[in-house]
């Protein structure tokens, strides 16, 4: 009984999902007549901005990666750096930092006014190609050293043992050693960024500085917003969808990539290092920690420029409840939904129906390879013509929050529940229990990943500007909204409180987090 | 899914939202800046509802053209009864969209110099597009659209898609070098420091240091004056001339208070208004005979060139597409 309730509870929430993206590509296709604008497929404009998003993709996922590997070196070589644990939380924070904070920081530091950009010569300018890059080495390298520093831990001592006795040199261990065993996870985690860069939406807005350097995501953005076209939007999405969705596809192929694994317990034979060496790699070590931390320290100083009688004028309580409010009901409903459809997924799994369980996880993920901006702008189109968007406007965040954050949620959940069928879903079953009593059994062994996918989700959904911006009215606004609003006005005083503010919170989420990792 | 979640969070905000009860309620659609603390707006609201017994509510969008857009979606679904905030380049295409009513004003008011004439569409403001300068730091500034584009002078300027400005600076480009407009608009991209979606940002951004140029209106100078009692900022004449902004408002057919709306207009080019609009939005009065700071006498007083609003109705997708192709390069 247990089974048949929770699996249909799960296929159910499966058709959820699916029909809200349905729901969304019905809206532009009524609005569009299903027209697509074939002229997007020819257009100059748009073999550029093509070019572009695959460009600066590929720069930023290289740059992650290679800059990521001699930092993982550093970490894992040098056990006993100073400040390690704080630096690992510091890089899950910058992976999952609202990237509006990130924006305000690079402006206040390397902007027209920055306390940087004297020194950098007339002809710098942040807009462009070089801030895009810049914000997405900032969000993606943490993730990288990250994963990397993890994979490096997995070398057995016995291997180094063996290299000493065999005497072999520093290169020697990198190419027989280090370098097999980081190759395959090289590739899924360029990929990996490849794929979140390729779908960058707040970055690029903010400091893509025009029409030479927007991306796929922006001109989809622009096409609805900018010129109302709603045929070259479709066929925008179509081909993002198409990309993205390749790429997904080799991504899966290539397995997926553990780096929210705590810190395991240190490895307890490492090769010695020269002193050079060991010079070298504190360097690398601390000049990645004062990367990290430049564009967060560059809010501070701004506190003193501020003109507090403005500041009181900012109503935070509301953007504050509201971004509150927002992530806490998507990320409750992307777990809850996320336990449920894993339900069908794991029965097939059990079966060993391997092209069903492939099925249904697709289905789940889909969202994953899906613009977030076209699942808003499809149901802003319909709702526009149906609802009042002022009151529902912000049921429709949710919505399409808890859609997108789905995957993550399940990502972070399989792995422990197909540990429990392992080991103990055929005693359940002999001692058929009853839904209530199975659930019973199987939540508390969950608690800790259901905690941190929560949390996780929470980051990711009160970080969320894309999907905001197609709602957003002024009934409604958000935290990072606000601050988006502030820096675009380049009130940066005012953006720079309330991102420190906004900081504040994501960072004592993440040390929550890293507490449930630990544990 | 647990809808249930969501009553409360809806019952804490609508709060916020709660109407005054029983006074008819005049919808009008607007850009932000119209309805900022310091704009227009509070302003206008506060002496027309001394008048009306009614309560004027704004529903504020970033820009003229997304006024428009947002039209378009909504039909004649739209909750506003007027719309207040397109120029005379999107006029045309506002029209073809059958929404919008008769303005029913007599034209006789309005200075003879505009030499308007549109039943449907009411003028309540025009400017002159302009490049601003802080002669603090540029002593001599560029004199024509020729010599800017030819320098390396750092400009910030909008985008045509979003916002009037940058379509205004299109249909300046188009003036001046007609077919030669891509390879003159490739030239701009050189020494433009971005492109803002609106007038605000990028104007914000050149008040902060970030550009020798803005593309803004020759009045600017004048809210410099008066609201900050700054001298620097100037407009630069171009010997080219310069294009010209009216902007517009109109009522919706789709109004279920036409008289209301028609009563708001009429309001919008009385003296009591037009005196308000130039020292809040910061452009010139329609009408004649409005007393204006001394500054105003000051301001550049550029030559007139330009499209007619049909001629821009017609060529307006094909020059954004061939800018979005030259600026993109």
């Amino acid at each position: 009984m247990a089974q048949r309730s929770s699996q249909i509870s799960g296929y159910l929430a499966l058709v959820a999902l699916v029909s809200v993206t349905a729901w969304a590509f019905y809206g532009l296709s009524s609005l569009a007549e299903g027209r697509l604008a074939g002229s997007v497929f020819t257009d100059p404009y748009i073999h550029r901005i093509l070019g572009f998003s695959l460009k600066q993709a590929a720069l930023s996922a290289s740059a992650a990666v290679l800059l990521a590997v001699p930092v993982a070196r550093a970490l894992y070589y040098l056990p006993n750096l100073l400040g390690k644990r704080a630096f690992l939380a510091l890089c899950l924070l910058c992976f999952v930092l609202p990237t509006l904070i990130l924006i305000t920081g690079l402006v206040a530091l390397l902007g027209s006014a920055g306390s940087l950009s004297p020194y950098l010569g007339k002809s710098w300018n942040l807009y462009g190609l070089q801030g895009i890059l810049l914000a997405h080495l900032f969000l993606n390298l943490p993730f990288a050293i990250r994963s990397f520093y993890l994979q490096l831990q997995a070398l057995p001592a016995s291997s180094w043992i063996l290299a000493r006795q065999l005497k072999l040199s520093s290169w020697q261990q990198w190419a027989v050693l280090e370098w097999p065993q980081l190759r395959a996870r090289l590739l899924t985690v360029w990929v990996f960024i490849f794929v979140l860069c390729f779908n960058s939406f707040a970055v690029v807005l903010s400091l893509g500085g025009g029409p030479q350097s927007t991306t796929l995501e922006v001109a989809i953005y622009q096409a609805l917003k900018y010129d109302f076209n709603i045929p070259e939007a479709l066929s925008l999405a179509w081909l993002q969808l198409l990309i993205t969705g390749s790429f997904y596809l080799a991504m899966t192929r290539f397995g997926s990539s553990a780096w929210l694994s705590a810190d395991t317990a240190r490895p307890e034979f490492l090769p010695r290092l020269r002193s050079w060496q060991m010079l070298y790699q504190q360097l690398i070590y601390y000049l990645t920690w004062t990367f990290f931390l430049l564009p967060l320290l560059a809010l501070i100083p701004s506190w003193w420029q501020i003109n507090f009688e403005g500041l009181t004028k900012i109503n935070l309580i509301k953007p504050l409840i509201t971004t509150l409010s927002l992530g806490l009901i998507a990320a409750s409903l992307a777990v809850l939904i996320a336990v449920l459809v894993l339900s069908p997924i794991r029965w097939a799994r059990r079966q060993q129906q391997q092209q069903k369980q492939w099925l249904l996880e697709g289905l789940a993920n889909h969202s994953l390879v899906l613009p977030a901006m076209v699942l808003s702008v499809g149901l802003y189109v319909w709702s526009l013509r149906h609802l009042d968007l002022e009151v529902w406007g912000i049921f429709f965040v949710i919505l399409v929050n808890t859609l997108i954050l789905v995957p993550f949620a399940v990502q972070q959940l399989k792995p422990r529940l197909f540990q429990f069928d392992d080991q103990y879903q055929y005693l359940a079953q002999q001692l058929k229990l009853n839904a209530w009593a199975y659930w019973q059994v199987v939540l508390p062994w969950l608690q800790r990943d259901l905690q941190a996918a929560f949390v996780l989700c929470l980051l990711l959904a009160m970080g969320d500007v894309a999907v905001f911006s197609i709602f957003a009215t002024d009934t409604w606004i958000s935290l990072p909204w606000l601050i988006y609003s502030y820096a675009g006005s380049y009130r940066i005083a005012e953006a720079s409180v309330l991102a420190c503010l906004f900081l504040l919170i994501c960072a004592a989420l993440v040390v929550w987090l890293e507490k449930i990792k630990n544990k | 899914m647990k809808t249930s979640y969501f009553l409360p969070l809806f019952m804490l905000f609508s709060l916020g939202i709660a109407q005054a009860a029983d006074k008819p309620i005049l919808t009008v659609y607007t850009y932000d800046s119209f309805v900022s603390e310091w704009g227009s707006g509070p302003k206008l609201e506060a002496a027309f509802e001394q008048t009306c017994h009614c309560d004027l509510k704004f529903i504020a969008v970033e820009d003229g053209v997304s006024i428009l857009n947002r039209l378009k979606i909504e039909g004649d679904q739209a909750k506003a009864d007027l719309i207040l905030g397109i120029d005379d380049g999107l006029m045309e295409e506002a029209r073809a969209t059958q929404l919008i009513a008769e303005h029913g004003q007599a034209l006789d008011k309005l200075s003879t110099s505009l030499k308007w004439v549109d039943k449907d569409f009411l003028p309540y403001d025009y400017g002159y597009f302009a490049f601003i300068y802080d002669s603090s730091k540029i002593t001599k500034p560029v004199s024509s659209l020729k010599e800017l584009l030819e320098s390396d002078a750092k400009v910030i300027y909008q985008d045509p898609r979003t916002s009037t400005p940058g379509q205004g600076l299109m249909l300046w480009m188009k003036a001046v070098y007609g077919d030669q407009a891509a390879s003159a608009w490739q030239q701009l991209a050189k020494h433009t420091v971005t492109v803002t979606k609106g007038w605000w940002e990028a104007y914000s951004m050149f008040l902060e240091g970030g550009a020798d140029y803005v593309l803004s209106y020759n009045t600017s100078p004048a809210y410099h004056v008066l609201s900050d009692k700054k001298e620097q900022y100037k407009a630069a004449a171009f010997s080219e001339g310069h294009v010209a902004q009216v902007e517009l408002a109109a009522v919706l057919k789709s109004s279920q208070q036409p008289e209301l709306a028609k009563q708001f207009l009429s309001f919008l080019i009385s003296p009591e208004a037009q005196s308000i609009i130039p020292v809040t939005n910061w452009m010139l009065p329609v009408i004649d005979g409005i007393e204006l700071p001394p500054i105003f006498s000051q301001l550049i007083q550029p030559q007139r060139i330009g499209f007619t609003p049909a001629e821009v109705a017609e060529k307006r997708a094909e020059w954004v597409r061939e800018w979005r192709s030259a600026a993109a390069k």
